[in-house]
């Protein structure tokens, strides 16, 4: 009777000890995902600074309070219909053959009126999860952003950022970019880190736009040969990159998922598994591989040489979860080389003027990203029906995401220009938008500018007034 | 009693002299929310037996009020962003600005 009752004491004991752990475990991935949250915003901050270093000073206000507002729009945005479109569209669209999914109890939880977003014992790990995710729109949405700085309208930036942070990235991410994924059941589509669902994308997108929107205004000379508007403050935009560099580490991280009581204890977003440290050693081989990399090919050019860290990191993302660290560092340095060439070919072969140079860096790069795993990473299982990774399967993803991305940034900027209210008036752009907009300098008044230099193609600096003069003439102010 | 509104979903006891928590040992759930997994203030309130009921109704005004003042502030800012700025572009119109637009910093200003 003793041995009954003891071993009755034993099971229940087991099971308060199970339910112990598991808790940890719970509460042990609510915390991860919190601080990679916390620590995503270095991203941001990172973006502002970094672009806020690029402007021209004149723009230097106007440019910093567009990052800052991206969290104003994408955040409810995302709540409202973003986390629902990642939820419920992994089949495909709502038309599709596999419509009756769209009433799973994933899709459910990502309606705006579950009861999964507020405090909920049951669920302790959801909210998490979407602050995680909606991190990413907001990078997303601030690859754009510094693409068109200097000339688009505020709020025309700030819709676009809705449409790419809340509905075009997450619906590319919801088929290639979940275990469910239509891409990823059927094709075995593998972007582990997101070089393509977010950096590739966000680049299409970006290119669209651009299209729409024009170069700055004395940008180009009659013959359509680029000038160059010298950075107000490159440190500035070094330090931004530094610290989008740091934030990284914590994207990387957030795309694992966690589950500390099962072996192994960690997986990729397809839940086919890999390791944290083998994520980081390779998001740190990539930058090594991808400094250097932009280093020679721009000849020693700072901006380039940053730019092309970020350029080697996003090339690598997409097999980040399977790579071995050569091979991260080699194709990094490789596709660091070609972000340069490509952001050079951009401005002056497709006389696109991306200030930043975010459509080689992010989307060139993204795209590479995805190749790349074709070639080098095939023969992984990937997805809930474990399709290996393939060439044919990634050239899928890509042929997918390349004209979702572009052709809605496209659209929607078209719309917006015959509305009239994707630019600011040419008036506005030469005076500069901090003086229309915000009115105070950035800079205290005693700190007297030497003035805005204008590199010619040939690479002579001249006064920006010149420049500036013959460009009114040129648009008939 | 609430003073206004009762936000807090059915599942929510309100039982004066309910079991308090005991925290002497570990965190113990409250009596008062033994029914209840979800109790944000308007929402459905799940329960963890039967489905919750609450303010469900509710709930679905606020989000979608939410969702409403979301749309009117973006357009709003498209309009008032509109505004300003064919505002500052009149005044660069004015006669005797033909110069090269002022800077920051000091550069630029006036025409001769």
């Amino acid at each position: 009777m003793l041995d009954i009752l003891i071993a009755q004491v034993d099971r229940l004991q087991d099971a308060a000890s199970a339910e112990s752990v598991t808790r940890d475990s719970v509460i042990l991935g609510e915390q991860y995902y919190f601080f990679t949250v916390v620590l995503m915003w270095l991203i941001h901050a990172g973006f502002m600074s970094y672009e806020t270093g690029i402007a021209r000073r004149k723009n230097a206000l106007a440019t910093a309070m567009k990052n800052i507002l991206t969290i104003a729009v994408v955040t409810p945005t995302f709540y409202y219909f973003g986390w629902w479109i990642y939820n419920c569209n992994q089949p495909g669209l709502p038309i599709g053959p596999n419509s009756s999914d769209f009433t799973g109890v994933a899709c459910q939880s990502g309606i705006p009126w579950s009861d999964a977003f507020g405090p909920n014992l049951t669920n302790n790990i959801n909210l998490v999860f979407f602050l995680a995710f909606l991190l990413f729109s907001w990078t997303t949405a601030s690859i754009m952003s510094g693409a068109i700085i200097e000339r688009a309208r505020l709020t025309a930036y700030l819709l676009l950022a809705c449409l790419l942070g809340s509905v075009v990235w997450i619906l590319d991410a919801a088929w290639g970019w979940s275990a469910g994924g239509w891409l990823t059941l059927r094709f075995g589509f593998h972007d582990s880190i997101a070089s393509g669902v977010v950096h590739g994308v966000a680049g299409a997108f970006t290119l669209g736009v651009l299209f729409n929107l024009g170069p700055r205004i004395g940008k180009y000379t009659r013959e359509g040969l680029a000038r160059q508007f010298r950075p107000h403050n490159l440190h500035m935009t070094l330090l931004g990159l530094m610290l989008i560099f740091t934030g990284f580490y914590a994207f990387y991280a957030a795309c694992l998922v966690i589950s500390s009581t099962a072996f192994p204890g960690w997986s990729n977003i397809y839940l086919s598994p890999t390791t944290l440290g083998s994520i980081a050693m390779i998001i740190t081989m990539g930058f090594a591989g991808g400094f250097t990399g932009g280093y020679f090919a721009s000849r020693g050019d700072p901006f380039w040489t940053v730019s092309g860290g970020l350029a080697g990191v996003i090339s690598v993302s997409a097999g980040a979860d399977v790579y071995a660290p050569t091979l991260g560092y080699l194709l990094a340095m490789a596709s660091a080389a070609i972000a340069v060439y490509a952001g050079n070919w951009i401005e002056i072969k497709m006389r696109v003027d991306d200030c930043v140079g975010a459509v080689a860096v992010h989307g060139v790069m993204g795209f590479l990203g995805m190749l790349w795993v074709g070639v080098f990473a095939a023969g992984y299982p990937t997805g809930l029906n474990n399709v290996d990774s393939s060439l044919g399967g990634q050239l899928m993803g890509m042929a997918t995401f390349l004209p979702l991305g572009f052709l809605t940034g496209w659209f929607a900027s078209w719309v917006m220009k015959k509305l009239n209210i994707l630019r600011v008036p040419p008036q506005v752009e030469l005076m500069g938008l901090d003086v229309a907009e915000y009115e105070p300098d950035l800079y205290l008044p005693e700190v007297v500018s030497p003035g805005e230099t204008i590199i010619e193609p040939d690479g002579t600096p001249v006064h920006a007034e010149t420049v500036l003069l013959n460009a009114r003439n040129e648009v008939r102010l | 009693m609430p003073l206004l509104i009762d936000s807090a979903p059915d599942c929510i006891t309100h039982n004066e002299g309910a079991k308090p928590a005991d925290d002497s040992l570990d965190f113990i759930l409250q009596a008062n929310y033994e029914d209840c997994a979800g109790f944000g203030t308007f929402m459905p309130g799940s329960t963890y037996g039967d489905e919750g009921s609450g303010a469900e109704s509710l709930y679905m005004i606020v989000t979608w009020l939410g969702i409403v003042v979301m749309v009117v502030v973006l357009v709003a800012w498209v309009l008032y962003e509109n505004r300003r700025l064919i505002e500052a572009a009149t005044l660069r119109r004015r006669p005797g600005l033909g110069g090269p637009p002022p800077q920051p910093g000091g550069v630029g200003g006036e025409s001769p």
